[in-house]
């Protein structure tokens, strides 16, 4: 049957369910049923193999509890009153220019510096800022191409490299992993895909800010990256600039193949709108991120995560391949009712794999912020090592700081190392900075910095400095 | 059988209570009350977080059906001039000789903090009791030594419990032992509470042969500024889960716990530590080393809450393991919870094998490979031992802790 045909028999069936004007609006009705994917499926031009594995991944989704094992606490979501799927919104609905955009957005846009055009690109005003992306995207299209890397949206991928998707998507996080990833295998509308060639060195980073094909970034993301046997790619996810979206819950999958010899670094800075002093309206993050790293790969994950009303988020490695190597370097803030439940899994197959984890976790105001991780040393994992480091920052005496970290080893010659500490900021250290003059907000801010130190190393140069000026902007008023 | 086995050993566990005496008025009140709560508490299946390494599986031998009936050997250790002897669950009254300052009644009655099934059940099904008290301001020069036998030749079970209260300003060795063998499940309870100016240097021996089961908890309650040292040593068996809960209830208590578990063979230990910093100015210390060989399975958790509130606290949690040879598992995991931003804690936990240089040295100068594996497996628990203040327990230690350490047969031969 051509795919022609088979979009015309769902066009129908959706007739027949009573959705007569579905195609043509740019909104779905609230509500999750087989219908809303197939339709879903349908406006992204989907094959029938991708439909199928949709529904197969929301059949099995239905059966699945939600977890309620993270220490968070949040509302029930009602799966049901959510529109999964709505195009991005038009020129007419946004704000016409930048004053009519909350000023306390704007204020913190100023803080980190960020150019005019690009704080109207975030705050989602209508004006053409096409210009400008459009030929930096150019140049980098070509550039890439050069290289043979494919970078597309997922959609474009499932379209224009059916063979590569079809290969390894769901391979990394199978469709009923976890009751999230499920949620996101059935619905998920956007994304990024990479291929990165044999032996090729990704000419340049790979950022989402850079990809303007799909302009607003979806509830539902998928990104699937491959890097073939000796490659490198480095990845940005995110900026440092606080986005606002109108839809409440996300929940992401990241899939990443670093095939013998490859290497995948994977950076985030996650900076969602984390709601009101009470953390109402704040975006609820529940993220599903994993890579399996054959022979000799290796996968680095480094996170900043300072936004979101609830962070739901393990970006894990799985060491499959002899002498892989997984990394996870994280900060974590929260303040005001910001709760975060993240880590990291490394789980060891392969013979002489390592992995090593760095996490720093500040929390302040009535939040509370946990590390959650994993580290498992397989029967085979001969020689493997783990060495795992997490340290917390306690803000005042109303927030609350967590450790909860698993070790597992049934192999004799794997070493593991945990250390984890919890302190304020020290009295000493506070003394110094004041006695040169320096104001506590500053002070504590660069104390801060330091403690961060170790992560920020990792991120690429200029999301490092951006990265510094998000956390002092974040403490701010945060110190008492 | 349609039944889960969880549902299995809630049926058994209140057919069993249902059993015990009804009109008997020490007891009575607490086995009304745990059986209450029995009745809304659920045993934990393959996918409850706290039993995430240990199967109850071993129980579906129908344990929780029969009172153990074997008998105690003739010799017992002895450890002490003073002691307390239960066997499989009931007072031996003959053997029972007690230091000046200490008495003793048949009864129990704490259950506040303990909430686990086999805790309900230990006060539900509860035939004898052991309640201590320690006078105030009275020093007990001499060590007390509790020893707990439980023996019998097909699955069955007994229920141990000791509360113990040391009085203002008093100080108190208690040695809290248990032995035994055969298929007989041990399911203890024991609660510890200490006031002002007490102090109290605690032993738990448990040292049942490999194919028995124990089921303990044990509980430290601090009401008062004291101090508690607490050395925790165990073989594996064929199950053993001990539950620690220490409450840290007024500003300058302080606990420090050492702990060895040794699973050998097909043994099976997992301990589940809890220390709860409820108010401020408290300090706890906590060290354990573990060591799994052969087909054994060791597990620790170990948690660390600070309440709101609670600031000045100090608290500490080291836990190191070895892993002997391959098909040995160790799963450690030390939490922190944490509600407060003036207090100092730190965890440690690491998974090894002995180190290949060491051995190298050792052979080198003539000592057999399993000789020096032996002499470095106590090299790495050593510092525990030599800590050990009692010297009768320490005597006691040593060879013991030898023996498990000792070669054992290939994987796969230890006979069950």
């Amino acid at each position: 049957m051509s795919s022609q045909a088979e979009l015309d028999k769902v066009i129908r069936s959706e007739y027949e369910a009573g959705f007569t004007t579905l195609v043509e609006s740019d909104t779905l009705p609230p509500g999750l049923n087989e219908d809303i994917i197939r339709v879903i499926s349908a406006k992204k031009e989907e094959p029938e193999w991708m439909l199928e594995w949709r529904l197969e991944a929301y059949r099995h989704w239905q059966e699945m509890p939600e977890p309620g094992w993270a220490h968070l606490n949040y509302p029930p979501v009602d799966y049901n009153s959510i529109s999964y799927y709505s195009a991005p919104k038009s020129m007419e609905d946004r704000p016409q220019s930048l004053d009519e955009v909350d000023p306390e957005l704007l204020e913190t846009y100023k803080k980190l510096g960020i150019p005019l055009h690009e704080q109207e690109m975030l705050a989602g005003v209508a004006v053409d800022m096409v210009f400008d992306s459009v030929s930096v995207a150019t140049t980098f299209k070509a550039k890439l191409a050069e290289a043979g890397v494919i970078f597309c949206s997922i959609s474009e991928a499932i379209r224009e490299h059916p063979e590569l998707v079809r290969k390894y998507l769901g391979t990394v996080v199978p469709k009923g992993d976890n009751f999230f990833a499920g949620l996101n295998s059935a619905v998920f509308t956007d994304g990024s895909f990479v291929y990165i060639p044999k032996g090729v060195r990704c000419p340049m980073e790979l950022s989402t800010y850079f990809r303007i094909n799909e302009a607003n970034t979806g509830q539902f993301e998928r990104t699937l990256i491959i890097a073939d046997e000796g490659s490198y790619v480095s990845y940005l996810e995110g900026c440092t600039a606080p986005q606002r979206d109108e839809n409440q819950l996300h929940a992401a999958v990241v899939e990443l193949v670093a095939l013998p010899g490859a290497e995948i670094k994977y950076s985030t800075v996650q900076n969602w709108y984390p709601g009101d002093e009470n953390g109402k309206g704040g975006i609820f993050n529940f993220v599903t991120k994993r890579g399996v790293a054959h022979d000799n790969a290796k996968i680095s994950w480094t996170q900043v995560e300072t936004g979101s009303a609830i962070t739901w988020k393990y970006p894990s490695v799985v060491l499959r391949g002899d002498n892989s190597v997984g990394e996870f370097y994280s900060v974590a803030l929260t303040r005001h009712a910001q709760q975060a439940d993240t880590g990291t899994k490394m789980i060891h197959l392969g013979k002489n794999t390592k992995s090593t984890i760095v996490s720093k976790g500040i929390s302040a105001g009535r939040s509370n912020n946990s590390y959650r991780g994993l580290v498992r040393m397989g029967p085979r994992a001969e020689n493997a090592r783990n060495f795992t480091q997490c340290d917390s920052l306690l803000l005042g005496d109303t927030c609350g700081a967590h450790t909860f970290p698993y070790i597992e080893s049934k192999h004799p010659s794997a070493t593991i190392e945990h250390e984890a500490t919890t302190s304020k900021v020290s009295d000493d250290q506070l003394f110094l900075c004041r006695q040169r003059g320096i104001d506590p907000e500053k002070a504590i801010s660069m104390i801060v910095n330091g403690f961060c130190k170790e992560v920020f190393k990792e991120l690429p140069m200029e999301f490092a400095v951006e990265a510094g000026k998000l956390l002092e902007v974040s403490l701010e008023g945060a110190v008492g | 059988m349609s039944e889960s086995l969880p549902e299995d050993l809630k049926r058994q566990a209140l057919a069993r209570a249902g059993q015990a005496p009804a009109e008997d008025g020490a007891l009575s009140t607490l086995r009304r009350d745990s059986l209450a709560a029995l009745q809304s508490a659920d045993f934990p299946g393959r996918k409850s977080e706290r039993w995430k390494y240990t199967s109850l599986h071993p129980l579906s031998d129908g344990h929780l059906q029969h009172a153990a009936q074997g008998a105690a050997p003739a010799r017992l250790p002895v450890l002490s001039d003073y002691r307390i002897v239960m066997v499989n669950g009931h007072l031996d009254e003959s053997q029972t000789r007690l230091p000046e300052g200490v008495s003793l009644r048949r009864e129990a009655e704490r259950l506040d903090g303990l909430s686990n099934p086999f805790a309900l059940l230990n006060g539900a099904a509860l035939n004898d009791a052991i309640s201590l008290e320690v006078a105030p301001n009275t020093e007990v020069a001499e060590p007390l030594h509790v020893l707990m036998f439980a023996a019998s030749d097909t699955p069955a079970h007994c229920h141990t419990r000791l509360e113990v209260l040391v009085n203002r300003g008093s100080r108190l060795t208690l040695i809290e032992h248990y032995e035994g063998h055969g298929a007989a499940l041990t399911n203890a309870v024991t609660a510890i509470e200490t006031r002002d100016n007490a102090q109290l240097t605690h032993y738990r021996l448990q040292s049942e042969a490999a194919d028995s089961l124990h089921i303990g908890t044990l509980l430290f309650q601090q009401t008062g500024v004291s101090r508690i040292d607490s050395y925790q040593l165990m073989a594996g068996n064929r199950l053993r889960r001990n539950e620690v809960i220490a409450l840290l209830d007024k500003s300058g208590a302080e606990l420090a716990m050492n702990g060895i578990f040794v699973a050998r063979g097909r043994t099976h230990v997992d301990n589940q530590l809890c220390v709860e910093h409820r108010v401020p100015d408290c300090t706890s210390n906590q060290i354990y080393r573990g060591l799994a060989g052969e087909k054994g399975k060791a597990t620790l958790n170990g948690r660390i809450h600070i309440h709101r509130g609670a600031s000045g606290t100090l608290a500490e949690l080291s836990n190191k393991n070895l892993l002997l040879n391959p098909g040995a598992e160790i799963n450690t995991k030390p939490e922190l919870e944490i509600y407060n931003d003036d207090v100092k804690c730190a965890h440690g936990a690491t998974v090894g094998q002995l180190d290949a240089a060491q051995q190298f040295y050792l052979r080198s100068r003539g000592i057999p490979a399993a000789d020096a594996k032996r002499m470095l497996g106590l090299g790495f628990i050593n510092e525990l031992v030599m800590a050990l203040p009692d010297e009768n327990v320490a005597e006691w230690v040593r060879p013991w802790l030898a023996a498990e350490l000792g070669q054992r047969p290939e994987a796969g031969e230890e006979a069950a």
